[in-house]
This record gives structure tokens, sequence and C-alpha cells, in this order.
């Protein structure tokens, strides 16, 4: 993530590390007593200070078991992790464990807790005071958007949705300020437009507080969304890519990973840009009258004069846009903003952007 | 019929008689179950938190499932002898096994994830006992305890046969107190255990953290 990212979240205690929490795996493997096939194999990546990085595979591909090693939940093989310049095994594994956000799928609530018990966990193990802990605790409910935080407090996991306890689960393993966090498909478990809510929520968080985040989850459309960098793992617990999400779809590094992307990848390469970009890149390409470029252009049968092409907001991502320059049956679309209309896309920008450039981050993507 | 109402008039002319006999009746039956409890609780605990000794705390239980408690002090006092101690010995193991599993279930089916989740954010492991495992195994410890309660006040009667007292000398005694005597007792054992299985319920009620008797409150209500 960048440093300058702006913030508008509440996260005065939930301050930027600028200290060193990048999680190191260095010739990491892992296989289970009694197995005879590795877990993990051989696992050489680098999360650094502030990512998000998502690892993902099939199942059975080793990412719980490359989570857990972080946290010692499950003991290393051989190969060695770094958090930051410590050796993981430098420290004990309660000590560790408490410098490590950890969420988990179904929010691992504790459901005989209130939703302040819960979140409380962690600062009132480390003796937190209770004013602390109180002030902590609202913070957090703010940050994940359960407000006014007054409602909160005192319900039980039982009594709040899928989406509500999994905003708790964050809130939880961000309590003590952690600068590492670590999620094993958080989101799993929730319906698509709850998924979609939390995914944006975590996202707005993240670059709030930047901590260095590794992230499962077998759903690659959601490391799409989510990551700065994925690590695709195949069965047996192998490295098979680790790249930018843009990188990963415009060049699969193999067969797994382009059929673990799908039929659709052209298409998912699409939601990393944005309508905006597109629009700046074309001007920059063109001067500053694109609609003149694109009106004037000579393509065969435009069915729909660009005077109505349909309107599209400069943030939608260009798989957005295109879905609905195709349902128009038109050759590009208008491109407003608040009200205003900022200029114009024609179909071929639509499909063919300068997203290709891996120089270009995904940030824009993601607003 | 008349027996039986004719019990409540023994019941008020030897009221005297009766308590003496409670009382005995109660120390016979409470001594042993305290001692499996003070036992039996701490260990199912313990062995249910590392996952271990399934195979002891559930086979210990078959055996005592097995045979019928009657058998079983008449079996165990054929073993450890006559006497009040012996009769208390043989109901502290009619006590022990009951209390024993349900400890070890209690805190050896608390949810994995928990468990985990709570490891994974630095508790330590008594940590995770006391916070997690204990609250939440709760209730399943206090259900092992009541039956051996019940189990215990209600074989107290037979542990008579060993020479302890309690209400077992008036219902094993009908030459000297008549049929209306035996059920009068008889009745009095059985209100005495479900009075003494409901102690245990009002501590649970006491004992329990308030998100214990919430989850109470949810499951009834589901
Ligand atoms: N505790 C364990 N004991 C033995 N084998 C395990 C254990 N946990 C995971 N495995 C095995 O290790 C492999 C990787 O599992 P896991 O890390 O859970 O994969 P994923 O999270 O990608 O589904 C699987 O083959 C799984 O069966
Ligand atoms: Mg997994």
């Amino acid at each position: 993530m960048t440093e300058s990212a702006t913030t508008t979240m509440p996260a005065t205690s939930t301050a930027r590390s600028t200290r060193n929490s990048s999680i190191v795996f260095d010739n990491v493997t892992k296989t289970y007593p009694g197995q005879t096939a590795h877990a993990l194999d051989s696992l050489s990546i680098e999360v650094r200070s502030g990512e998000l990085v998502c690892l993902v595979g099939p199942s059975g591909g080793g990412k719980t078991t490359a989570l857990q090693l972080v946290n010692r939940l499950v003991d290393l093989s051989s190969g060695e992790i770094r958090i930051g310049d410590t050796n993981i095994m430098d420290l004990s594994p309660i000590e560790l464990r408490r410098t490590i956000g950890y969420a988990i799928q179904q929010s691992g609530l504790f459901p005989h807790y209130t939703v302040a018990e819960n979140i409380a966990t962690v600062p009132t193990i480390l003796k937190w005071d209770r004013k602390r802990i109180e002030a902590r605790t609202k913070e957090l409910l703010e940050l994940v958007g359960l407000t006014p935080v007054e409602n909160w407090l005192k319900r039980y996991p039982g009594q709040l949705s899928g989406g509500q306890q999994q905003r708790v689960g964050i809130a939880r393993a961000l309590a003590a300020d952690p600068p590492v966090m670590l999620m094993d498909e958080p989101f799993g478990a929730l319906d698509p437009i709850t998924r979609v809510a939390v995914q944006d929520e975590f996202l707005d968080i993240h670059r709030a507080v930047g901590k260095t985040t590794l992230f499962v989850t077998h759903d690659i459309d959601e490391a799409i969304k989510m990551a700065d960098r994925i690590a695709i793992l195949k069965p047996g617990g192998l490295l098979a890519q680790y790249d930018t999400p843009a990188e990963v779809l415009a060049r699969p590094a193999d067969d797994f990973v382009a059929e673990f992307l799908g039929a659709e990848r052209g298409l998912k390469r699409l939601a990393l840009t944005t309508v905006a970009e597109v629009l700046a890149a074309g001007r920059d390409r063109r001067g500053s009258s694109p609609v003149a470029a694109a009106a004037g252009s000579t393509e065969a049968g435009n069915p729909v004069s660009a005077a109505e092409w349909p309107e599209v907001s400069a943030t939608m991502t260009l798989r957005e846009a295109l879905s609905l320059v195709s349902a128009a049956h038109a050759q590009g679309a208008r491109v407003m903003d608040a009200g205003s209309h900022l200029g114009d896309v024609t179909l071929h920008e639509l499909i063919c952007p300068p997203a290709d450039d891996p120089a270009r981050t995904t940030e824009g993507a993601r607003i | 019929m008349d027996v039986l109402v004719g019990a409540f008039p023994f019941m008020t002319a030897n009221f005297a008689l009766l308590l003496e006999k409670t009382g005995e009746h109660l120390v016979i039956s409470l001594i042993p179950l305290l001692a499996a409890i003070v036992v039996g609780v701490p260990l199912g605990v313990w062995l249910g938190h590392i996952h271990k000794g399934e195979f002891l705390a559930v086979s210990i239980t078959n055996i005592g499932r097995a045979l019928p408690s009657l058998a079983l002090i008449a079996i165990l006092i054929g073993i450890v002898g006559i006497g009040m101690l012996n009769a208390m010995i043989a109901l502290f193991l009619l006590a022990f096994p009951p209390i024993l599993s349900y400890a070890f279930q209690a805190v050896d089916s608390v949810d994995a994830d928990l468990t985990k989740a709570a490891r994974g954010m630095g508790l330590a492991p008594m940590q995770v006992l006391t916070k997690v495992e204990l609250p939440l195994g709760l209730p399943m410890i206090i259900s092992g305890i009541r039956t051996a309660a019940v189990l215990t006040v209600s074989s107290a009667t037979i542990a008579t046969i060993a020479g302890s007292g309690g209400l077992g000398d008036v219902i094993l005694n009908q030459v000297a107190y008549g049929m209306e005597g035996v059920i009068a007792a008889a009745l009095w054992v059985a209100v005495l255990a479900i009075l003494v299985d409901q102690v245990f319920v009002l501590l649970l009620k006491i004992a329990s953290p308030a998100g214990v008797k919430h989850l109470q409150r949810a499951a009834v209500a589901a």
C-alpha cells in the first residue's frame, strides 16, 4: 500500500506503523507427522510492510498451513519465517501471537462473550486499564461500521448477522493494534452481497491502518479484488506464481494458474481498471478532445450515436461499464461524475485498457 | 391405595425419626458425591483440555452404565466390606464415572475453531481453559454432577445393607415400620433426590457468567 493513502477513519491509535513489519517465508516446508506429501513445499515469499497479499489455491493446497506457521499454531518442518527482523522462533508462541491479529472463517467469536468482551479479549489479557479498553472498543466498532456503538457493545454474537459477526471478528483482530494480520477465509461463509460489502469495508480499513496482511481465500475473484499481490499455491504446497493481480491475469505462469483463473480471465482483468483511468490515458494519447476522436470514429455501423451512449460513472470498473455498453448495443459510453459529463470512452478503449502495463497498480479499481 | 395414603400420617407421626434418618442419608450420600466432584471435575476437565484419555473417561462410564446401580453397590460392598466408610466408598465409585465423563466431554467438545482462535490470539493454555473451555463446558459439567447426585442419593438407600444408616434403615425394615413406613421413606428419598438435583440447577444459575446464561436462554428459545 502507498504511504500517502489518506484516511477518514477514526484511526487515532491505529496509526500506520513505520517499523518494518514484513512477513518473510524463507524456504519454508511443512510435512505433517505421519504424512509423506508436503503440506507446504519450499515456500519463499515476502509480504512487504503494509502490503495485502492473498494466498489462493485449491482446497488442501496448504494455505491454512502457511498462515498457521506464521503464528506458530503449526510448527515448521524446515526453513525460516521472519516478521520484520525477528525470527518467529526467537519469541515464545504466546508473545508472538499477541503481536499478530488473527481472524478466521465463521469469525471464531466467543458465543458467551458480548461484542465488547470479544473485542477486548487481547487488551484484557495485556492488562490494559478499563478506560483504555473501553475507548479502543468503541473506536474499533466505528472503524468496522457498527454504529452507533452503544447498540452493539452489549450484544452477543448469536444476535448478529454473519456480516456483522465478521466485522466484529476484524475489530477483535485489530484490538491491540498488531502490525501484522493473518486472515483465514474470513469472508468464506458470507452470502455474495454481504461479502462484497464486507470486502469493501475491509479494504477501506486496510488502507487506513496499513497492516501487513496475509489473507487466505479459495476465491480468486476475492483475491483479484483485494490483493496487492497474489500467491497461488498448487496441491502439494508448491508456489505456482506470486505477482500482482494484473500480472497474474495477463501472464499466468503455467497451465495450472491459467485454469485456476478460469475462462473469464480476460474479463476479470477488466475489473482491475476504472473508467476514470481509461479516460485519463485516452486524453494523454489523443490530446484533450477525446469526444471528437470517439464521435468522429469511422468504425462501421454505429447503431447508437455517441450522444445516446449509456452513461457510466467514472468509478466503475471496465467490466461493469462494458456490461452496460453491451446491453445498450452501443460503441462506447459517456463518463459521468456527480452529474457532469467528463468525456467519452469507446468500446475499443474499454476492452483494451492500458492496464497491461505492469507498472500500473490496481489502486484505482478499489475506490 | 390405603398404604399410600397411610404413608402421610406415618410421616407426621415419625417426623423426628425421618429427620434423623435423612441427616444420616445426606451424610452418606453427599460426602462421596463431593469427593467425586473434587476428584472427577478437575481430572475430566484437564483430560478434556488436552484432548486425551477419551478411552478412560468413556469406558469408565460404560461400565457404570452397564451395571445397575443396585448390583454395583452390592458388588462394591462385597469387595470393600461392611460399614459406613465402606458404604461411602461404594457410593463414591458410583458417583465418579458420570462426573468424570461429563466433565471430559464438556471441555473436549468445545468447538475447536474457538479454542484455535483463542490460542491464535495469544491466550495461554490456562486462559483458554478459564475464558473459553470452562464457561462453555459449565452446563455439561453440572449435568454430570446432577446425574451423579440423583444416583448417589437414591443408591444410598441400598448402602444401608452395609450398615451405614440412612433412610434405607426404614425402607428395608418393613417388619418394624410397616408398609406405610416403607412407602413414606421411599417417597422421602425421591423428594430428597429431586431437591439435591435442584440445588445444583440453582448452583448453575448462580455460578454461570452472564454470557453462559444468555446461551442457555437462547438454547431454550430455539
Ligand atoms: N493437522 C493436520 N494433520 C495432518 N495433515 C494436515 C493437518 N492440517 C492439514 N493437513 C494436510 O495438509 C494439507 C494442506 O492443508 P491446509 O493447509 O489446510 O490446506 P488449505 O487451507 O489450502 O485447504 C492437506 O493435505 C491437509 O490434509
Ligand atoms: Mg484452509
